[in-house]
């Protein structure tokens, strides 16, 4: 029996080891007015892998700085608290989970597209009025209840994964069938759990189907940049295909195929340079 | 027609654009994608021991060459999009990814 109800997952999710305190102090400062950067900084500082991973990032071509930045003080300084701070909670949350043990979870496949998610609503945030940053973290983390499943019930999402390969199915109704919950629901609990700012929590728990989310959340903007990703085929993963649009979200964000064609290549350039930053 | 070469940097010219960017062995970027090329950048990718680069050309292109990559282009797009359903928003994303790879060709 794979069926999960939604107290034994929560329960499962308090059990979660602590994240890093400098990723916890960036979720809490989403709510705070008076924010001590230079202590945060040194905080994500004291993490040397944090560090390592996010200084990788800032000094991609993803962010075309002139010179390279060396400590989280400079990054700070060049790139912005807030760019930062969507560095440190992309890299952070994800690293929080070991999915290998799930038989027939492809964790590269994971991280690409999100990776393309991520770099898709950054390229559409400016033209729906959102933070480009913010918008980034937001697609890096909207599968993220799928690692809670491939690493907290491993067998139960194995069989979610064999299920979708031999119906050929999206992952969310694989996920319906076989376990009674799917990963957008999973991870809008993760979100209370964890204490996600709104939008992030928006964007996780509704990105498949944003038209009931509010209209100023990024759930419209995941929703497009997910479909973006997978019409790419930037996963690589056989079984990829897209879900229908949804025209609410599509009709809301104002887009139509003239800025859709401007935005492709933005994400394509950056994609394996931010996928190598990101992994290990 | 732009297509996408790697090419040993002693064959990298002047003016050719780059189609990703050049990183060093740490991953950091020594120049940027889509930037085109200097003298100096050349001269400085040699000092740090670049070996290739991928570059973006302009080519003509053979018509019945084309026809097949459009056939083999619209074959992995009707597979990415066999469930996506017939509406204008997503016939519209159809078209975009369709132009989009037609005009940058790996």
């Amino acid at each position: 029996m794979n069926q999960l109800n939604r107290d034994q997952v929560v329960a499962r999710l308090k059990q979660l080891p602590s994240l890093p305190s400098a990723v916890s102090e960036l979720l809490a400062s989403f709510s705070k007015e008076d924010v001590d950067i230079s202590q945060i900084a040194h905080q994500i500082a004291c993490d040397q892998g944090l560090t390592a991973r996010v200084l990788r990032v800032a000094n991609s071509s993803f962010y075309g700085l002139q010179s390279r930045v060396g400590t989280i003080n400079e990054a700070v300084v060049v790139l912005g608290f807030r760019a930062v701070r969507s560095m440190v909670l992309a890299v952070g949350m994800s690293g929080a989970f070991r999915p290998e043990q799930c038989p027939g979870f492809d964790a590269p496949a994971y991280l690409r597209h999100c990776v393309a998610v991520g770099l898709a609503a950054r390229a559409i945030a400016p033209l729906a009025g959102h933070n480009a940053e913010l918008a980034f973290t937001a697609g890096i983390l909207h599968d993220i209840g799928e690692l809670v499943l491939a690493s907290n019930f491993s067998p139960q999402y194995a069989a979610v994964l064999a299920y979708r390969k031999q119906h050929d199915c999206f992952l969310i109704e694989a996920e319906r069938d076989v376990l009674g919950m799917d990963h957008a629901e999973v991870g809008g609990l993760l979100a209370e759990t964890w204490r996600f700012p709104d939008s992030l929590h928006e964007a996780v728990a509704d990105h498949h189907a944003p038209a009931g989310a509010p209209a100023s959340s990024l759930a419209d903007l995941i929703h497009l940049a997910d479909a973006i990703a997978h019409a790419l085929g930037l996963s690589r993963q056989p079984e990829e295909m897209l879900m229908p649009l949804d025209r609410t979200a599509w009709n809301r964000l104002g887009m139509d195929q003239a800025k859709l064609t401007r935005l492709l290549p933005q994400i394509e350039q950056s994609m394996e340079e931010t996928c190598q930053a990101l992994s290990g | 027609m732009k297509v996408v070469e790697t090419l040993p940097l002693s064959e990298a010219v002047v003016g050719l654009r780059l189609a990703a960017a050049v990183l060093d062995e740490g991953g950091h970027v020594l120049v940027p994608a889509g930037v085109e090329l200097s003298v100096g950048m050349l001269q400085g990718l040699q000092r740090r021991e670049i070996t290739e680069v991928a570059v973006e050309r302009e080519v003509e292109e053979d018509p019945a060459a084309q026809a097949a990559y459009l056939a083999k282009l619209t074959t992995q797009l009707d597979h990415l999009f066999r469930k996506a359903g017939d509406s204008d928003e997503t016939r519209a994303l159809y078209q975009a990814v369709l132009d989009y790879r037609m005009e940058h060709r790996s």
